[in-house]
């Protein structure tokens, strides 16, 4: 797994670095990331299907446990396959759709990096790991979709993409912190052995879990990136959007969904209604598009959704349902996007009101995607009919009317279908002059790749038991059930089949009387325009979010420094007086102390009362140095010869500083521009809140075993009798290397501030 | 609160002190260890001695006194403690980890020789480093001496 990750890495560098002489050849050679993967995918399936995981780990900070560790049972097995077996032809593909350039080979170099991510992503076991994997995908995926960055539409739909993905991975991030702190390890196999229990802690992961999913995956509520990501070059639509980033989050509560279930009752009707509605939502709104691209990526939203309950319902049935839609769902999906891609690379639109006569023009491109498109409509011998069947026959088990929810999403998706199909290849308005394409040869990747996707859509449809052991294995990895499905040619006469019947024979009526649709369509849209649109949503909370950062920020930076200085006083006052007195406050009052004690005590009290009543800086910083003498002596009573020393001369020092400081001031204080009440008042308070801790501080205070140990070893073990001198060169050397690292980082940071200001005083004067 | 005048008493009271600071400056340093005191203390007692210097003379007699860059000063300090901290490895200490050897000194007799005596010298030179920096950021407007000269 790990020199798999390298390879990739490897190669994405190499294509950066040579991207001058490469060209469009960057994409058949970044085709070995994914050919690699598919030939190791394929060496180790025999074992990982036969049920012994490949485990790949490798031992990062061994005493804090963290490892990168890596398992493929068959479940992510399954998912390379489909990362490896989409992203190969598609980069094939890539190498005829792009024209030779610099950013092509970029390109061509972050969908390497993608791919990567991908694999590193369904392979890994350890939480951590997958998240890092998981942003990885986040953050590549924005720099495809944004390929034409000259295009503001394409910037801001990367930018909602990363956005919403983004903002979904820290949200699961939170959600395995919290559930790695309850289960006790992060290791992915171990949690989902034991969940654990149902606590407010595990609850609130595995919604935060749940959230990370439903943005990935492109649900609903957060469903409007992925048609907006269509801004990206086909071929990234093909590989993101068909068999990869939006499967990370079926992947995810595929992976999670039965501990997840187990451990919380919600999660099951939650990831029921999420997918139901989005599934539904997508169908609806593919049909009303003109794009092929964009109306492939409603059905898509639509498809997902699909999946997503099923896979995330944590029933075996469903899931076995679940996991050969999903390889439908690849298999027919990467294809149509590359046809979609095909016809807008020789057509030079996607708009299905301006192509006609594609059939006759591009004939193989025609039959390639029938045989899929056939698939996505889940016509009978087609594999999406097999894997749509087993999902029917899991649905009706557990409940009719998803069953019924599930048909009309089916219904739509026939419709889709034919609009697609008809509106791609069919010949209408005959009077304009319509878009044509020109036949393309068999040796162009640009047919062969989709084509070959294709040819082997239609033998597992026609042998789709030829699925079975690796759609079985895969179930039974993440539910412990095997042969909790089928996968036939003919169900024969079950109810199941009434139902895919139904909404296949309405689909046909939609797709037929499609004047009917539109119309239909229209009235709706009336209707829905009152709801909440998830695109105007998104569109107008960014402006509100910009404007709540703008006014909270002009709130909390006034500019005022007596403000500031008030807000952070307070804030330090109330807190822990707050907290002391919520406990009950022990007070250590101390014993009467010496002469010597109360004549420093009136000395400093002194200093610090007369410093509120005088007017010249000058004598203002004489006073203080007057109380930090006194403190000085303070330590001195009691025995702190090191302390002392260094309060004397620091003292020193500062109040010399502050003369050469006030060299450049005037030499009193102006008149306060605020109220001097407010601010007594909060000088009082920090005097008293200072007093009050002091004595509730040392009431806490407990004979250190640290204390005692540093008495005790500071001559065997450091050699020296002044064990303050031994903790500040030893014992804690580390920290005094910090801190004389920050001095020097702070005396080079104060003179590049005062020089300048002092420089262009001079040369002003 | 410009200044032009010289101050014979001031100039002459820091000429004089001047050697004592310095010695017990170097005596902290290498005290430290036992007795009160230590490398940042030794650091800062040279550091009032360069300001007592600057409100003698100036940045003027601070640039004569002290021909060092601040910068250096400070960099060295940082690359010997930090060297210090390394060269615990080799034994096979950790990372700053103090060993001693014990040598016979002419004048000093037996004496510990420990290795955080380093580390606390690349602490003086930084507080040293410090003070001169500051004094010649800040004190740079007034420049008495070469005013009069």
């Amino acid at each position: 797994m790990i020199p798999l990750l390298v390879l990739h890495v490897a190669v994405a560098a190499a294509l950066a670095l040579f991207h001058r002489r490469l060209g469009r050849w960057a994409f058949v050679l970044g085709a070995i990331g994914p050919a690699a993967t598919l030939l190791w995918a394929l060496s180790i399936a025999g074992d990982v299907i036969a049920g012994s995981p490949e485990i790949d780990s490798f031992s990062w900070v061994p005493s804090l446990g963290l490892e990168i560790g890596f398992r493929i049972d068959s479940y992510a097995l399954l998912f390379l396959l489909v990362i490896a077996g989409a992203g190969l032809p598609i980069f094939l593909y890539s190498h005829r759709y792009f024209s030779a350039s610099r950013r092509a080979t970029i390109f061509a170099a972050t969908m390497l990096v993608f791919a990567g991510s991908m694999t590193g992503l369904v392979a890994a076991d350890h939480l951590l790991v997958l998240f890092v994997f998981w942003e990885l995908t986040t953050i590549s995926s924005y720099l495809l979709i944004g390929y034409k960055d000259e295009e503001a539409s394409a910037r801001s739909a990367a930018l909602h993409a990363a956005l919403v993905t983004g903002a979904g991975g820290l949200a699961m991030l939170g959600g395995m912190v919290l559930l790695a702190g309850e289960a006790g390890t992060y290791v992915i196999s171990e949690l989902i052995a034991n969940p654990p229990a149902a606590t407010a802690a595990v609850n609130a992961g595995w919604a935060l879990v749940l959230i990370g999913a439903v943005t990935k995956s492109a649900q609903f509520p957060f469903h409007a990136w992925l048609p907006g990501a269509m801004a990206a070059p086909t071929p990234a639509s093909a590989f993101l959007h068909s068999a990869t980033m939006v499967k990370a989050g079926i992947f995810l509560v595929g992976k999670v969904g039965v501990a997840a279930a187990g451990s919380a009752d919600w999660w099951q009707p939650a990831v029921l209604i999420l997918g139901g509605i989005t599934m539904v939502i997508g169908g609806w709104r593919a049909l009303r598009q003109h794009d092929l691209k964009l109306l492939l990526a409603y059905g898509t939203v639509s498809q997902l959704g699909f999946i997503f309950l099923l896979m995330g319902s944590g029933i075996p049935e469903l899931v076995f349902g679940g996991v050969a839609l999903l390889l439908s769902h690849a298999l027919f999906k990467a294809t149509l996007f590359m046809v979609v891609g095909a016809i807008d690379h020789e057509t030079g639109t996607r708009d299905l009101r301006r192509l006609s006569g594609l059939r006759s023009s591009m004939p193989r491109l025609f039959w390639v995607a029938v045989a899929t498109g056939l698939s996505m409509a889940a016509v009978p011998l087609t594999i999406g009919f097999a894997a749509k069947e087993a999902a029917f026959v899991a649905l009706l088990d557990e409940n009719v009317w998803w069953v019924a929810a599930a048909a009309a999403a089916s219904t739509l998706t026939v419709a889709y279908t034919g609009r697609f199909l008809i509106g791609a290849f069919g010949t209408h308005h005959p009077d304009r002059e319509p878009a044509h394409g020109s036949a393309l040869s068999v040796r162009n990747t640009l047919l062969s790749a989709p084509g070959s996707l294709a040819l082997i859509s239609v033998a597992v449809g026609l042998i789709p038991t030829a699925l079975f052991p690796l759609v079985d294995s895969a179930t039974e990895a993440v539910t412990g059930i095997s042969k909790a499905g089928k996968l036939v040619v003919w169900p024969g006469w079950v109810a199941a089949l009434a139902w895919s019947l139904a909404s296949l024979s309405i689909g046909l009526v939609l797709a037929w009387r499609s004047d009917l649709m539109s119309r239909a369509g229209d009235r709706v849209a009336v209707v829905a325009r009152r709801l909440p649109d998830a695109e105007n949503v998104y569109r107008r909370s960014i402006p509100a979010l910009l404007r709540f950062a703008d006014s909270s920020s002009s709130l909390l930076q006034s500019g005022s420094l007596p403000a500031y200085l008030a807000i952070i006083l307070i804030v330090a006052v109330v807190g822990p007086t707050v907290a002391v007195l919520a406990e009950g406050p022990t007070l250590l009052v101390p014993e009467n102390g010496s002469l010597l004690e109360w004549m420093l005590g009136i000395l400093i009290v002194g200093f610090a009362v007369s410093l509120a009543f005088v007017r010249r800086r000058f004598a203002v910083v004489i006073l203080l140095g007057g109380v930090g003498y006194g403190m000085a002596g303070v330590y001195s009573v009691f025995g702190g010869p090191d302390l002392t020393l260094t309060q004397l001369l620091v003292e020193t020092l500062v109040i010399t500083l502050f003369a050469f400081v006030l060299r450049h001031l005037p030499a009193t204080f102006a008149r306060p521009a605020t109220a001097r009440l407010p601010r007594l008042a909060v000088a009082l308070a920090v005097g008293a809140f200072v007093f009050g801790a002091g004595l509730v501080v040392n009431a806490a205070r407990q004979p250190s075993a640290v204390a005692a140990s540093y008495l005790e070893q500071s001559v065997p073990e450091a050699a020296g009798g002044n064990v303050v001198n031994v903790i500040l060169v030893d014992f804690r050397a580390f920290d005094t290397f910090g801190e004389i690292t920050v001095l020097v980082a702070a005396v080079l940071g104060a003179a590049g501030l005062v020089v300048p200001v002092i420089r262009n005083a001079r040369s002003r004067a | 609160m410009k200044s032009t005048r010289r101050s014979a008493i001031l100039e002459s009271g820091v000429i004089t002190v001047a050697g004592p600071l310095i010695v017990f400056s170097i005596y902290l340093l290498f005290a430290g260890h036992n007795q009160p005191g230590g490398g940042f203390s030794g650091g800062l007692v040279a550091g009032v001695l360069i300001s007592l210097v600057w409100a003698a003379g100036g940045t003027a007699a601070v640039r004569r006194v002290v021909p060092l860059r601040a910068t250096l000063l400070m960099g060295t300090g940082l690359v010997v403690a930090a060297l210090t901290g390394f060269a615990s490895l080799l034994p096979g200490l950790v990372f700053l980890e103090s060993g001693y050897v014990e040598v016979s000194l002419p004048v000093f007799g037996d004496v510990k020789v420990v290795s955080a005596l380093f580390f606390d010298i690349g602490v003086y030179l930084v507080v040293v480093g410090m003070a001169l920096g500051l004094v010649k950021a800040l004190g740079e407007e007034g420049k008495p001496m070469e005013a009069e000269q």
